[in-house]
């Protein structure tokens, strides 16, 4: 009503949506340029030996270039999983389930959804993800060049 | 050259819940800073010096939000600087008051900061926002997702159960009802913990720390400040961080520098902070956690990491009531960040909690003969930590 | 034989520079970051696994993402390193790094700060910069406040801001560290759009690509490496945040300016201006360099801003910490095309906030031989 005093309780709404442009860089371009073959490819330094996915242009712990690329295999093992049962705001309705992985030749786990799980018993999923657990690199029939060309299966 | 002494002398907090609908954040910080002058017996012309504790200001919507804050804290026309380090920000801002003070550029400094977690609905969209956009935006990581990885990681090395982890929630809810200004706090059962809606495996709801928003402040000054304000000040005897990688699978695997399920990093930081303030047996010089736990898991890899005993063996201990309050070392008396999690300022609430502790101000949370005091603050992926040492004696 | 250097003081070992772009296209954020930090490294032949600390700063917005450093700290080498970010502003960066190797705690830093201005929208990120009650919904950002205190300052006419941009100018175009560039002629510069009046086009620079790191040690670790060669001594620091409002008095008393300046200066034992053999002045517009010197009362011959300040190289996040670098550049006589003769002390003065909220001013002094 037009008399009504506004209250220290009240609110004013504001938004903001923001764009941004990422750089593609040195690396992404080679990695994902690859998915659309069906390959993984990792990043390698040299000096330090370590492999990395996701890839990046630099080893964090020698502090040196990567200087070379591996292929990384279709199988690896579970490093950490959990299955999602909480609807959170523009992420994916649940129940799925995510994981680190660690592929066959690299030395670092990359995170991807988990597919073709059952998960009405959480808790008897969860018992098929535990750390140590194999799984296989499944891409879809349609690859454009993004890490979602690609998930885990059992 | 030893560094110069640095001490608490005057803390404050507002009350902490989800929405303050009756204050704008520049009024929760003053309200926070007008408690902090007093309890430090201090007016504001005083302070020579200001750090702001803040992290994403995209919770409250207004960024640099401290150069907006600048008036209400007293401090226009002072130097004034803010330090981010996500959930670790609070023990950040901490370090960088110790330095201000320790350098001999300032005597009088004050660390402030408020968050209002909940004044978005996009909280969690926020925090998924600070995912790489080429590599891990997608998965859905959030705090909430990272966390479960790790832990269902952790149980898979140590046995751990979510029962265990639920009788955690139980202790520090019941710690908070002694704490006026806990967000959460309550007399509750491992029943309910485990009966509460399922969030991602293993967390329930009340594994899971709420939004909170308030906002807390600290005063620290050199020995000869402490010596003319205050009886029993708060040394702050030791510091140590360590910051990580961003890659969480790095911490996986037979190459991996730190141990996923660990928090492994605050090996470095808390043996860092011990050996500045001196202290060779945990355990036994240290009377009070007060440990960043925004989720149930993460007490247990802490208080393994800080050595107050071997890894794996703080469930048991924890089951047996070794970390109760009362006990050779109270974990969290206030609750923790479990039950408050104003992110942008939980780092300093933790440390504003173990400083209380050692100056003998904490109320109804007082555990008898605190001598040393620990606070952590975490923050990122897991990526960024601080261990802080209080003691009732200065080096 | 007494020790050389002073324990608790700060040194500079060394300072490089990204490569200056108007836009770095073929990088991704951290890339820019791990090359500038890498090099810097490697340029004083320190190895990473030596450092015991490392103090960077940034601005989330400005990256794109929310704790941009959890991206970040790797690169700028803090793996497994006690790590800090400052927000302000990347020569608010150097006071905190200031405050932490004089604690006696650290002895061997890298500072590290960027902005890659391609990534996120500038004027609309600093729009929200405005609380959302009183100055949102009119809409303030950059360009509208510096407008503002052009406006306000006494003593300045657009002409003269025309010909001191025309100077900053003609000096850019000599620093081999900036973007390449021909110099705008006053009077091009005079007819040059309005952005907000009477601030116009020609009288700020654009915002640009970059970053900079500098190799920070403390005397003692000095005393102990008798075979370094430090550049410069960080001889005082000073800096000053002003009250957010915008009246008359705010933009134009300078006071935040006035504040951090004699506070460095006393830090440093100096009390004349005069006695600065260099100024780097932080000039977002024409106007910053008009009021600095108007308010610190510079000499009419003192020599400000050899390297052509924010006109060579705009990173707007880390400008004043590149001004910072510049300014021991010339202690070190390493200034090349730009550099001001022989070089005892040189300051760096910056600016953060809306209209010069914040202010910096660092201080550097020779190596004696």
């Amino acid at each position: 009503m037009a008399n009504e005093k506004t209250q220290a309780s009240d609110v004013i709404s504001g938004e903001w949506n923001v764009r941004y442009n990422y750089s593609v860089g040195k690396v992404a371009g080679t990695f994902f340029d690859a998915l659309k073959e069906r390959k993984i490819l990792a990043t390698k330094s040299s000096k330090s030996g370590m492999s990395y996915l996701p890839p990046r242009a630099y080893c964090e712990r020698s502090f040196e270039p990567c200087d070379e690329w591996i292929e990384a295999g279709h199988e690896g093992v579970i490093e950490a999983a959990t299955i999602v049962s909480a609807a959170f705001e523009h992420l994916p309705p649940p129940p799925y389930a995510i994981a680190y992985v660690r592929l066959d030749g690299v030395d670092t786990a990359m995170i991807n959804f988990v597919r073709d799980l059952d998960m009405s018993d959480v808790g008897a999923a969860m018992d098929k993800l535990k750390p140590g657990t194999r799984v296989k690199v499944e891409f879809i029939d349609d690859p454009k060049g993004e890490v979602t060309d690609f998930h885990y299966v059992l | 050259m030893s560094p110069q002494q640095v001490a608490v002398i005057g803390t404050g907090q507002t009350v902490f819940k989800k929405h303050h609908d009756d204050k704008t954040y520049a009024e929760l910080v003053q309200d926070a800073t007008l408690a902090a002058l007093a309890d430090a017996k201090m007016t504001p012309d005083e302070i020579d010096a200001v750090v702001f504790s803040m992290a994403p200001t995209e919770f409250a919507g207004i960024h640099d939000i401290e150069k907006w804050s600048v008036d209400s804290i007293f401090g226009a026309g002072k130097p004034l600087m803010r330090v981010h380090t996500g959930g670790a920000t609070g023990g950040s801002a901490l370090h960088a008051g110790y330095t201000h003070v320790a350098s001999g550029l300032f005597r009088n400094v004050l660390v402030v900061g408020a968050d209002r977690v909940a004044e978005t609905p996009d909280a969690q969209h926020i925090l998924n926002l600070i995912w790489d956009r080429f590599y891990e935006f997608d998965f859905a990581l959030n705090t909430v997702t990272m966390t479960a990885l790790s832990t269902q990681r952790q149980m898979a090395r140590y046995g751990t159960t979510e029962e265990q982890f639920a009788q955690v929630v139980v202790r520090a809810r019941a710690n908070a009802l002694k704490n006026p200004n806990a967000h959460l706090k309550g007399k509750i059962t491992i029943g309910d913990v485990m009966n509460s809606p399922a969030v991602a495996w293993p967390y329930k709801l009340f594994d899971c720390c709420p939004r909170s928003s308030g906002g807390a402040a600290m005063v620290l000054t050199t020995l000869d400040g402490a010596r003319e304000k205050c009886a029993n000040p708060a040394f702050v005897n030791g510091i140590g961080a360590t910051s990580s990688t961003v890659f969480q699978g790095d911490k996986t695997g037979p190459k991996a520098d730190v141990e996923y399920a660990d928090l492994a990093e605050l090996e470095i930081a808390g043996k860092e902070a011990f050996a500045q303030a001196g202290i060779t047996n945990p355990m036994k010089e240290i009377q009070v956690a007060e440990l960043y736990d925004p989720f149930s898991s993460m007490q247990f890899p802490q208080l393994e990491s800080l050595g107050f005993c071997g890894r794996g063996e703080a469930p048991a201990l924890s089951d047996a009531g070794a970390f109760d309050l009362g006990s050779d070392l109270t974990v969290s008396p206030s609750g923790g960040s479990l039950c408050t999690n104003p992110i942008g300022v939980t780092g300093l609430v933790r440390a504003i909690e173990a400083a209380n502790q050692v100056m003998q101000r904490a109320g109804d949370m007082q555990v008898s003969g605190v001598r040393n005091a620990v606070a952590t603050a975490i923050g990122g992926s897991a990526q960024f930590y601080t261990a802080s040492v209080f003691g009732a004696d200065h080096l | 034989m007494a020790p050389r250097y002073q324990e608790n003081d700060a040194y500079i070992l060394g300072v490089t520079l990204h490569e200056a772009k108007p836009r770095v296209t073929d990088k991704r954020l951290e890339e820019m970051v791990y090359d500038t930090a890498k090099e810097a490294l490697d340029a004083v032949g320190i190895n990473r696994r030596a450092l015991d600390h490392v103090t960077i700063a940034a601005c989330d917005e400005l990256d794109g993402r929310s704790i941009s450093s959890m991206l970040l700290a790797a690169p700028a080498g803090a793996y497994l390193k006690d790590e800090i970010k400052a927000t302000d502003s990347g020569l608010t960066g150097l006071c905190l790094e200031a405050t932490r190797i004089r604690s006696g705690r650290f002895h061997l830093g890298l500072l590290v700060s960027w902005n890659k201005s391609s990534i996120a929208p500038f004027e609309d990120v600093m729009r929200m910069r405005c609380e959302p009650f009183y100055t949102r919904p009119i809409g303030l950002n950059m360009s509208i406040t510096d407008g503002l205190f052009a406006a306000a300052m006494q003593g300045a006419d657009e002409a003269q801001a025309s010909k001191v941009a025309a100077s900053y100018g003609q000096a850019a175009a000599k620093n081999p560290r900036g973007v390449a560039s021909d110099p705008v002629a006053a009077g091009a510069i005079a007819a040059s759009p309005y952005v907000s009046t009477p601030l116009r086009e020609g009288h700020r620079p654009p915002v640009t690509d970059g970053a900079v790191a500098m190799v920070v040690v403390s005397g003692a670790w000095l005393n102990d490496h008798p075979d370094a060669t430090p550049m410069a001594r960080l001889s005082g620091i000073g800096w000053s945040l002003e009250s957010y409002q915008l009246g008359a008095d705010r933009l134009a008393s300078m006071q935040g300016l006035k504040t951090a300046f004699s506070d460095a200066m006393e830090d440093a034992g100096l009390s004349n201006a005069g006695d600065l053999d260099v100024i780097e002045i932080e000039a977002q517009t024409a106007f910053h360099d008009i009021a600095t010197r108007q308010a610190l009362a510079l000499p009419a011959d003192q020599t400000v801003s050899p390297s052509g300040g924010p006109f060579a190289q705009n990173p707007y996040f880390c400008a004043g910490l590149i001004s910072a670098a510049e300014a021991v550049l010339q202690v070190a006589g390493q200034a090349g095309p730009v550099q001001a003769g022989r070089v005892k002390t040189a300051a760096a003065i910056g600016f953060h906030g809306f209209a010069h909220q914040g202010n910096v001013t660092a201080i550097f002094e020779e190596i004696p031989a």
